[in-house]
Parts: C-alpha cells; structure tokens; sequence
C-alpha cells in the first residue's frame, strides 16, 4: 500500500514528520485517523512483513507514539497516545478502541484498504475521510443528531476517473438494523449537503448538489437482506446506493486465530 | 477718625496682598523644590482633563506604583548600613536629584527621583483633580456659575472620545471574560456604579428581565447583537464547563420586510462566530410545530389565536373553545396539523371520533354545537391561511441553538400579533416540558408592533422560574405597552437592568434610576460678570440618570440603568464574518437538519453544464431562487428525490474489484 516512491496512496496528505520516514508516518497517520489498526491490517498498510511491522509498533511505544494490546480476538491492536497524535497533527481525543467497536473498526480499516489497493483510487489520488475525523470536525458540543458514515471517499475533479469529482459515502454494516432505520439513514446521507460541523441549517439545503454522489454499503451476509430491502424502500433514489458484501478480511478473526 | 479708620482699611489690604504674595511664594518655592513630583502631578492632572478621567484612575495608577517602589527600597536597604538609611531614602534621592540635575545629567536625575516623584506626584495630581471636579459640581469652582455646566459637558465630549478611543483597539473589549462577564463597551462615566474601563454585566444579568429602549439610527441592533451573542458564546462556555444548560436564543422580530432578512443573516454570522452551531430564521428557513403543545395548551392556544368580540359575543367564544376542546382532545389523540384539526371541526368526524369512548356530556355538546361547527372551522381556516404554514411543523426549538422570528408586523400587525403569541406558548411549553433544559432567552425586538395581543408581562411573572429570560426592545417608552400600568410593569421588572438608547422622551424610565443627593451652591453676583466665591449651599436631590444627557447621547451611546445606578458607555460593535459569496440568499431555503423537510424553493431549477469534458460527471448547481418560497408537501423535497436527475457513472468495476460481485440478498 506504501507506494515505491514511499508516497502512501492510504494516508492523509501532508502529515509528514521531518524526523520520520515517509513511511512510518503515514502508518502513523492511519492509525490515528482509523481509531486503531489490528497488527495484520497495519502490516498491509505499511507494505512490511509481520515480523517487521512488530519491530515498527515497538518504535512506536518506545517513542511513547502509540500503544498496543491484545483487546481481543487476533492479532495485537495499536493506536495513539497523546503524544502520537500530536506528533501526527492529528487533533483527536485519544483513547483506546472500545471492545464494542473492533469489529467494526476492523471491518472499515478492511474497506478502506480493500478500496485503496484498486488501481483507480491510486490513479485518482482519492482521499479517504475518516470517520473521526468527520466526528472532529463536528465537535462535541451538542448532541450528536446526524448519522455520520463511516468514511468519505473524496475523488478529485481531475481525477481520471468517470465518477471524478464526487464523493461517497462509506457504511460497514456487520448487524441487521431494522429497515426504518436504515431507509432513515440512507436517505440522511443522501439528502446531506453541507459538509459536517456546519450549521444545522446548511446541512441539507434542497436545490443544493447533494454532498454524497452515492453510498457504498459494504454488508455482513447477516445484515445484507436489511439493507437491501431499505434500498428497496427508497425507490428511484436507490440507484444512488451501492451494495457489496465486506472485503476478504475485514470481519474480525475468530478467537482460535493465532496472533503475530 | 475718618483718617484713622482710612489707614486701618489701607493696612488691612496691604497686609492682605503681602500675605498673599507670601503664601503664593511659599506655595511656589515648594512647588519648584518639588519639582519632579509637580511635573508627574501637572502631567497627570492634564492628562485626565484631557481624557475625562476619574480622580479614582490616577489613585490607582499611584497604587500600581507600589511594586516599584518596594524594589527600590529593597535595593537601597541591601546597600544602607541602617534603617534610618533606608528612611532617609526619598531625602537621599530629592537630593541627589538635584545635584545631578546641576551636573546636567537630567535622564539620571530623573531616574534617581522616579521611585518616589511618579507615585507622589500621581497621588498630587489626583487629588488636585478631585477638588477641581467637586468644586465645579457643588458650584463653587469656576468664574461663574455656568462655569460648571460648561465644565460638565466639556469633560463629557472628553470621556466620549475617550471610550471611542478605546473601543477601536482591537481585543480591547473581549466579548466574554472571566467571571461570566460579558463586554457590552466601554466605560463613558458611571455613576452609582463601580467605574472601568470596560463596560461589562454578569451572564445572570441577561438571564433576567432587560428592557432596551431607543429610537432608530441610534445603535439599538448593534447592541443587541452584542448581547446576544454574548449570552450564547458565554452560555456555550458555561455549558462545556458544566455550569449550566446549554443556551437557546429566541429573537422574535417584530418589525419583519426585508430590514429583518438582512438582519437574521447578520444574527446568524454573528452567533456563528460566538459559537452557534446553528440558527434557524423562522418561518422563511424553518417551521416549528404548534400541534407539539400538550392538548390542553393547545385548545387554549388556539382559542385565544382568534379574537373574540365583547358581550354577546362571549359566548361564541365559549362555544368555539367547547369545540376546538372536543376536537383536540378527541380519544385518538390531539391533531397533527392544520388540515386534520380542520378535518375535525364537522358534526361527523366528532360524532364518530366520540362513538366509542365519548361521555354523554361529550355527545351532548357535540349535538348542541354542531350548527356552530362551519363557523368555527371558517374562522380556524382564515386563521391558518393568514399564519402560514411555519407553525404547522415539523420542528421545535430543541432544534438549534438560535431561532430568529421574522414576524410581519409592519404590514399584518394581526398576523403577527398571533404568530408572536403561538410562538411564546409553544416557547413556554418547550420550557417546561422540553426533551432538555436549557438556559433560554427570549428577545423580542420592537415589541409595540404586538403588544397589543402578547402580555408579555404575564410572562416576566412566571418566567423566571421556567429558566426563561425575556429582553423587550422598542423604540419609545410607549412602545412598551398600551397602557401606563403595562409599560411600568415591564420595566420595573426588569430586573437585568434597562438600556435606554437615544430617546426624546426619557423622564419615565430615568425616574426609575431614582435620585442622588448633591450640593448646590449659589453665588453672590458681585456685578456682571463678576460672581462672588461666596454664598450658600444646599443639598438636593437630581436623577441619577440625566434625562438631557439622555436625549443628547449619540450613535452607540447608551445608558445602562441598573439598581439605581447609571453607566454611560459606548457599545463595542460585533464584526461578523462576510456572507458566504455566491451561495443560496439567506432569505428562501436553508432549513436547519431535522426541523422540516418541507420548505422548498418553488422555482428552483437545476441548472447542468452543457456540455461536460469528456470523462468528468456532469455538475449541477441550484440556480437561485428567484422569489419568495412558497411551501410544498413533504414528500416533494425527500432525501429519496433524485436532485441531479443525471445518470451516475457506472462505478461497478471498482466495486467488483476492491469488494467482489454485488450479492443477492
């Protein structure tokens, strides 16, 4: 994923660290951008072995950049300290993964890499918006009542690509939701406009270009039936709605799975 | 005799003279021995004539003196081999002043003298200027009695100045500082009131009851503005503090037109910059939903929308309020818009509604009413045409952080005299029974265009109590209310203080200021223009707030009337940010997320490029709307609707490869 030029097609631009490899940083940045990233997934990330990207998160901790532990089942998961995201630029809360969320997180970290590793989204130099990052632009001063997705996928507009210039909207979806809920939030994501952490009052603003050009559903084979159903409901703004079943990888590995 | 008695009279002026020369003399020799004290006083002693200054600023500047003259004394006891050294210290240094000054080494000298000249000389000069100040304002000081009027309004235009002066540094009145205070401008003078530079009141100030009073053109917007996003950006850092429940801002604008569009556009960049994430304009942006009140409000509400006549008319009244209660508080529950409770108002409906679960008394009524139920839903009709669709929901004050009202009340003072009392029912019922608390404040500008139909005051009473603060603003004192027992009620509540702007007619809000006690002195004319320093003083009682200086205040300029006190101060403008440039007005369509899905440009037409590169999505813009939005149905502007109504790129090989074939469920 790391590209020759140690140019990463993954991480956010302009994260660099003088003091660093081009590399490492970007892992750096993914981490942080990702929540937390289970070893395997950080070994794709990096482009290094297994045995490598050990000797990689010890740096880290050594360094006091990041932190790692087996929080479940797989391999270790890293993410940063306090330190790490400062070091990146990265203006997040810092925190461990919460139990509730691996799966989850483990499953966009997959999408993310399974969309990144396609020749077109390096050709287009895509860009990936983490849902942290949205959730910091929103802040955390009210009540969270909008759905925030997963992740964007922004495509520039000279991107040689025919969907250049839009964006997507990303959604992992491992359990069945009821189908309101999910017509719900398919037709909040679709309707959006503004961008997020602006005023309520830009958020969807009808005869505005919508923000998101499509939603890509990436589903579990459980909550698959839901959400095509809820796409069903939708009718002609359906078609704006794109379902696949989760990349090779992305569901967290079963307890019995060795760790590296 | 008479030569003696001469002599005696020219003895006792000659004596006189030499005393005054000697006593002038004196007073010059110290004043020349003392010189660098003199210099620092005369400099002082100018500088606040020249500023406006209070005597109190150049006591405190003396005070402020004192860490650098303990160091100086620390260093002279570190080299003085006794203490009498160390009090022999100030004489050491007068000295030596001198002796450098002699030598020609003056910046020395002055140095050398320094710790002991400015504190000393500041304190002179303070208490020259006090004396000058008190002399003129018990009419004792000057050639002439006028010498002290014209005194006073000179030191005024001075401290006007001054404050203007100071309000154009930039960060020179923080909009919210510590304490919870809240920078309205700066201090011109005060009186009764603590004095500063910076005119700041506490957050619970604007959490009571304010009035503010002044005409157009007088800087009455720029100071609300102030206080609004003062409370919001203090109230959200309370709020993220854990002090308090977050803030919600409801400004009913009564006045409406364009004026009122422009202004909720500057409201909204304003609050934005003071931390508000979001401000919905009602109704032409955002709808609230009357049907949300409790059905017992809300029969009340709604009875009390329409106007009823007097006499016999009272009891159409009553039989209106019988059927809008039957029809609300029907057993499937209350209505859900305008057009179910209009459903509603016809013999069938209630009969059937009532069948199962009525009591006889319901049926009744239902019975003895009916031939009055067509009258009643024509009027409930008129009434809705004429209040539009912004009460019919979906939506409610939770929603954002700010509301701002554009109520028509220029041009449709009816209409907007029930739109302002549905929209405070439906505040006090958020207020009670809202999903959260929050610390809310009501501002109702120019309120005499409703103040017919709204008793605000019955809402002062119990506001207080509902976390509910109400800020009145109008452009006289008989824009209060239309009657004097109303006006006064309003203003003696105001418990947060008035702000009293520019105003022709004063004299009833000042008297609330009540009186302070001064000395008045009158003096002997000798023979014009020649006053005599003698005469007789008496105590007498003027307003606090001076109703001439009132009348004379110019643009910014305004009084705050608190606990019968007065500061005088110019308002610090708010800079917003520009508008955004080349997006939608603000004007048609930007309904907040999850206030409504119903507000839609009616002539909004996507526009598509046409003829896109080859390669590249076509992009499609919202052309602007050109008019006024009328409202359509829900449905019409779902999230479902297509809004480019181009076909998207085929994207499935991507997909194919980064995710694999689309699977059927």
């Amino acid at each position: 994923m790391i590209r020759a030029d140690g140019a990463s097609a993954l991480a956010a631009p302009g994260g660099r660290h003088p003091g660093r490899t081009g590399r490492h940083a970007d892992g750096l940045i993914f981490t942080g951008e990702m929540y937390g990233v289970q070893l395997d997934q950080l070994t794709t990330v990096l482009d290094v072995s297994q045995r490598s990207v050990g000797a990689i998160v010890a740096k880290w901790r050594t360094a006091g950049l990041a932190e790692a532990a087996r929080l479940g089942p797989g391999p270790r998961w890293v993410w940063l300290t306090r330190a790490g995201l400062a070091d990146c630029g990265l203006q997040y809360s810092p925190g461990v993964p919460g139990l509730a969320r691996l799966a989850h997180l483990r499953a966009v970290t997959g999408i993310r890499l399974a969309l990144a590793g396609t020749p077109q989204y390096a050709a287009a130099g895509a860009y990936w918006r983490s849902e942290r990052r949205l959730r910091a632009k929103i802040g955390g001063r009210l009540g969270l009542r909008e759905h925030v997705p997963d992740g964007e996928v922004h495509w520039p507009d000279s991107a040689p690509v025919p969907w250049a210039g839009e964006c997507w909207a990303i959604e992992a979806e491992l359990t069945p939701k009821t189908v309101a809920r999910t017509v719900m939030i398919m037709q909040e994501l679709l309707a959006r406009t503004g961008d997020y952490g602006c005023p309520a009052a830009q958020a969807r603003v009808l005869g505005r270009p919508p923000r998101h050009a499509r939603v890509i559903y990436l589903c579990s084979r459980a909550a698959l039936p839901t959400v095509a159903r809820a796409r069903a409901a939708l009718g002609s703004a359906g078609a704006r709605i794109e379902i696949r079943g989760l990349p090779d990888g992305a569901e967290l590995p079963s307890a019995g799975t060795t760790p590296p | 005799m008479i030569g003696r008695w001469l002599s005696l009279l020219a003895a006792q002026a000659i004596i006189r003279i030499v005393a005054g020369a000697v006593t002038l003399a004196a007073a010059l020799a110290v004043t020349v021995a003392a010189a660098p004290v003199s210099l620092v006083a005369a400099a002082a002693l100018a500088i606040a004539w020249l500023r406006g200054w209070e005597p109190r600023r150049l006591f405190t500047a003396a005070a402020w003196c004192a860490p650098m003259v303990a160091v100086w004394l620390v260093g002279t006891a570190r080299t003085a081999p006794t203490w009498q050294h160390v009090a022999a210290a100030p004489y050491r240094a007068w000295t030596g002043f001198w002796h450098l000054a002699a030598t020609g080494a003056v910046p020395h000298a002055a140095a050398t003298i320094a710790p002991v000249a400015v504190p000393l000389g500041l304190v002179a000069g303070g208490l020259a200027w006090s004396y000058r100040i008190r002399s003129l304002a018990a009419g004792a000081g000057g050639l002439s009695p006028a010498a002290a009027v014209a005194f006073d309004q000179r030191q005024w235009q001075r401290q006007a100045r001054a404050a203007r002066a100071r309000i154009a540094a930039p960060g020179s009145v923080p909009l919210t500082m510590r304490n919870d205070l809240i920078g309205a401008g700066a201090v011109i003078r005060s009186v009764r009131h603590r004095g500063g530079l910076v005119a700041a009141i506490g957050y619970q100030r604007l959490r009571s009851h304010q009035v503010v009073i002044g005409t157009t053109g007088t800087g009455k917007t720029t100071l609300l503005l102030r206080l609004w996003a003062g409370f919001m950006a203090t109230g959200l850092r309370r709020h993220a503090a854990g002090l308090g429940a977050p803030p919600l801002l409801v400004v009913l604008d009564c006045k409406g037109g364009s004026d009122a569009r422009r202004l909720a556009d500057r409201v909204r960049r304003v609050l934005r910059q003071a931390g508000a994430r979001s401000t919905a304009i009602w109704p032409d942006e955002a709808s609230l939903s009357l049907w949300s009140l409790p059905p017992r409000q809300l029969t009340s509400t709604l009875v009390d929308l329409i106007e009823h006549g007097t006499g016999s008319a009272a009891y159409y009244a009553d039989v209106m309020e019988a059927l809008v209660g039957l029809a609300v508080e029907a057993p499937c529950g209350p209505p859900v818009s305008a057009a179910d409770l209009l459903a509603r108002l016809e013999p069938g409906w209630l009969s059937m509604a009532y069948a199962a679960a009525g009591t006889a008394a319901d049926h009744a009524m239902i019975r003895s009413a009916s031939r009055q139920l067509a009258d009643v839903a024509l009027r409930f009709r008129t009434l809705f045409r004429r209040l539009g669709s912004g009460l019919d929901g979906p939506g409610g004050f939770g929603d954002a952080d700010a509301w701002y009202c554009i109520l028509e009340g220029t041009d449709q003072i009816a209409v907007a005299e029930g739109q302002a009392r549905a929209l405070v029912d439906l505040l006090a019922s958020f207020a009670v029974r809202g999903p959260a608390r929050r610390e809310i404040l009501l501002a109702v500008d120019e309120f005499s265009a409703v103040s017919r139909r709204l008793p605000i005051w019955q809402l002062y009473e119990r506001a207080r109590s509902l976390g509910l603060a109400v800020q009145v603003s109008a452009q006289s004192w008989q824009g209060l209310g239309t009657s004097p027992d109303e006006r006064l009620r309003i203003a003696a509540s105001a418990e947060g203080g008035i702000w009293l702007l520019r105003t022709p007619e004063p004299e009833p809000v000042t008297a609330l200021a009540g009186t302070i006690r001064v000395v008045q002195t009158s003096r002997y004319l000798r023979r014009f223009p020649i006053w005599s320093h003698r005469g007789s003083s008496r105590v007498e009682e003027v307003p606090v707030a001076d109703p001439n200086l009132i009348r004379i205040l110019d643009v910014g300029q305004t009084a705050y009337i608190y606990r019968g006190g007065v500061t005088y101060l110019q308002v610090k403008r708010l800079v917003a940010a520009p508008a955004a440039v080349g997006g939608v007005p603000a004007s048609p369509a930007e309904p907040p997320a999850g206030l409504r899905a119903a507000a839609a440009p009616a002539e909004v037409s996507p526009r598509v490029d046409a003829a896109p590169p080859a390669g590249v999505s076509p992009r499609v813009d919202a052309a602007s709307p050109a008019g006024v939005s009328p409202r359509v149905d829900a449905g019409a502007g779902r999230s479902g609707a297509d809004p480019t109504a181009v076909p998207l790129p085929d994207i499935s090989l991507l997909l194919d490869a980064a995710f694999g074939p689309e699977h059927s469920p």
